[in-house]
């Protein structure tokens, strides 16, 4: 093995927005902070649908004034797909609260805002291990090469091989995950805000259920970026999610013929998959801090998907962010980075923090999760009602007849109807 | 010995679509890499400093962003590199690229081997190693798959065509384009990256340090004229598969061919009759 005589005070591993806003919050407190990514240059191993929360991320960046900001979504859609038949509520926002943007070029203005600071950033070196002695991170390991430092920052990602060797997590239960695949269409900018009528700058967000994600919530997913549209699906791995090959699922969305049109004339201009934590409460690690250890973003479970919404890029931002300001406090304070210190000032910190609160609250989408078939029902129950009221023949039935029928004819219960709708409403 | 490995900085032509509109290429959104044949010269080069001592310097001709395909060869293990940027270089032919390199080469002054790979992957003339060898007046081997031996300033190389293998000495300084597939390069390493990172050891030369007659160089020293670019469209693939006994999917392949009309109607069991 051969040792490196450079001493950092901090190695983050990966180079996501959870590794990046660390790198960027040491390096800008004087850190000497070396960031190691396995990828090709930044971003290059990561996918997330399109969307993100800016007021996070403003906290660890101040302004994003020049952040590569495709669209401020401004509609947000939510829809039932059952065959050819669809129901679509929207909501438009009066404020700016989300933006849509590749992640690549989110994550390299990141890593500008990092280097600019100070942080080192050096890609295509994997990082094969974390190095502990006498029950203390010390270092990395990578291909035979060795980097010490005095605290080490895991940004590794959803796809946690260090931390299964540290034994702070288990390998992932196909229930846990999920892959995400996803397509960019190249489409330009005047046809996206003709047909999702949009005014310039405004994007839209659209979460889609029902048979176009094989009835997995949030499962289908499209944004509008500047000249693209980003659409995918995200599927359960558990037996029977995955019952095609994960890009026919993304085709068969493309291809729908309720959806089609809206990207007629487009071009394919990517296409990526990438597994995403699903039950992020249960890829919690068991701890997120050893003696001169943290973990954050993705890898400590930091993803929120409430069935309306999918949230992870601005969590994993706080939580470097976060992670960043326990390594600076507990050097001032305590000049330690011992695993006491660090759980107190990162872990609970994190553990208080609404982020965090808000993914164990959101238990509705496990929910319905584990019980996959609740939604295809319920889909069929209220495009039924829906058609009885609009698809008219000679006789125009009434709201309760239609719903009465269509109660009938999916089988489903007035009772179960009003308790699955409490029992719904109690844990969302 | 100073080693000289020679990189092209080229789109990855694997993520390059073409439009089948206009027939160009479609760039947009493709990142760049360094050519992967170059990787095998780079691989050699580092075996031969590993056996023989010296230094390894990687050149290229090529925009400003191509200091990370330098980097990436650092982070394998080379020594330094010279970036050759300048706008004047644009739109060169590999008459024009090998001038630039050559004359670069003969700045440095010192070097004994030049280590090219066997082609690039986007436009695959397999010309550069060639004509800077002749620029620089010096000898030059293609297809090495190994270098059996350096000594008393002479290389003996082994290289291999489709059917025969040769071996060659030649007097250094020499050229060799190394064949492609026929090393294993190395991947890139943590302690090197970081080098590459932290004390930045590639420089860039313009033609204010080279001094080229600006005739000679970029768009103006090229002789080459690209009159038409066509292409040929995807012929959708049968898939058919037969299992069986070799002779009857011979005659089962035979038969194919000859409803197909790609080869003249013989019937299949007369054809076996020879063998």
């Amino acid at each position: 093995m051969q040792g490196l005589n450079r001493r950092f005070e901090v190695i983050v591993v990966g180079a996501g927005p959870a590794g990046l806003s660390a790198a960027y919050i040491l390096a800008k407190k004087g850190f000497h902070v070396v960031l190691l990514e396995r990828g090709r240059g930044v971003g290059s191993k990561q996918v997330f649908g399109g969307r993100v929360y800016s007021s996070l991320l403003e906290r660890v960046f101040g302004s994003l004034g020049d952040a590569p900001i495709h669209r401020w979504v401004r509609r947000e859609r939510l829809s039932i797909i059952n065959g050819e038949r669809m129901l679509t509520v929207e909501y438009i926002s009066g404020g700016k609260y989300s933006f849509t943007t590749y992640l690549g070029q989110l994550a390299s203005w990141m890593a500008g805002k990092a280097v600019e600071a100070g942080a080192i950033i050096v890609d295509e070196v994997r990082v094969d291990r974390i190095l502990v002695e006498d029950n203390s991170v010390v270092g990395v390991e990578s291909g035979g090469d060795t980097l010490k430092a005095d605290v080490v920052v895991d940004a590794e990602g959803a796809n946690r091989l260090l931390l299964e060797e540290l034994g702070l997590v288990e390998k992932p239960r196909p229930s846990d995950m999920a892959l995400g695949v996803k397509e960019v269409i190249k489409l330009g900018e005047e046809k996206i805000d003709e047909r999702f009528g949009l005014r310039s700058g405004e994007g839209a967000a659209w979460i889609l259920a029902g048979s176009v994600s094989a009835y997995t919530p949030g499962g289908g997913f499209i944004y509008t970026n500047k000249d693209s549209v980003s659409i995918g699906v995200v599927v359960s791995l558990e037996s029977g999610g995955l019952v095609e090959e994960p890009y026919r699922l993304v085709e068969s969305m493309r291809l729908n013929p309720l959806l089609k049109d809206i990207w007629r004339e487009g071009d394919i201009i990517e296409y990526s998959a990438h597994l995403v934590p699903e039950r992020s409460v249960r890829l919690i690690p068991s701890k997120l801090a050893l003696n001169n250890f943290l973990v954050v973003g993705d890898a400590a479970g930091l993803l929120l998907n409430t069935g309306y919404t999918i949230r992870g890029v601005d969590y994993a931002a706080y939580s470097g962010y976060l992670a960043a300001n326990a390594i600076v406090e507990a050097e001032e304070k305590y000049g330690s980075y011992s695993e006491e210190v660090l759980r107190r000032l990162y872990e609970e910190r994190l553990k208080r923090s609404m982020v965090f609160r808000d993914i164990a609250r959101h238990k509705a989408v496990e929910m319905i999760w584990e019980n996959p078939t609740m939604i295809k029902q319920y889909a069929a129950l209220l495009l039924d009602t829906l058609g009885g009221l609009y698809e008219l023949g000679e006789s125009t039935p009434s709201l309760r007849e239609t719903f009465k029928n269509a109660r009938r004819k999916n089988k489903v219960s007035l009772i179960r109807v009003m308790a699955d709708l409490v029992h719904g409403v109690m844990k969302a | 010995m100073h080693i000289v490995v020679g990189v092209k900085w080229v789109p990855n032509t694997q993520a390059v679509r073409f439009d089948p509109h206009t027939g160009t290429l479609i760039r947009e959104g493709v990142p760049s890499i360094v050519n992967p044949h170059d990787l095998h010269a780079v691989e050699l080069a580092l075996k031969l400093r590993e056996r023989y001592g010296g230094r390894v310097t990687a050149v290229t001709m090529a925009p400003p962003g191509a200091v990370k395909g330098l980097e990436h060869i650092i982070g394998m293990g080379v020594d330094d590199a010279v970036l050759l940027s300048d706008r004047k270089y644009a739109g060169a032919d590999t008459l024009a690229t090998s001038y630039v390199i050559a004359s670069a080469i003969k700045r440095m002054g010192d070097v004994d081997l030049i280590v090219f790979g066997q082609e690039t992957i986007d436009s695959s003339t397999a010309h550069v190693p060639a004509q800077v060898a002749s620029w620089l007046e010096a000898p030059y081997i293609y297809y090495v798959e190994e270098v059996e031996a350096i000594e008393d300033n002479r290389i003996r190389v082994r290289r291999r065509l489709e059917d025969l293998v040769e071996w060659y000495e030649l007097e250094m300084p020499a050229v060799i384009a190394v064949l492609m597939h026929s090393q294993k390069p190395r991947p890139v390493r943590l302690i090197h990256k970081l080098r590459a990172v932290l004390e930045k050891p590639v420089e860039t030369w313009s033609n204010e340090i080279l001094r080229l007659d600006e005739r000679c160089v970029g768009l103006k020293g090229s002789p080459t004229v690209v009159t038409k670019i066509t292409w040929m469209p995807e012929v959708p693939r049968k898939q058919k598969i037969f299992k069986g006994e070799p002779k009857e999917a011979v005659n089962w392949l035979i038969r194919r061919l000859e409803e197909e009309k790609i080869l003249p109607t013989c019937g299949a069991d007369k054809c076996g009759e020879g063998d």
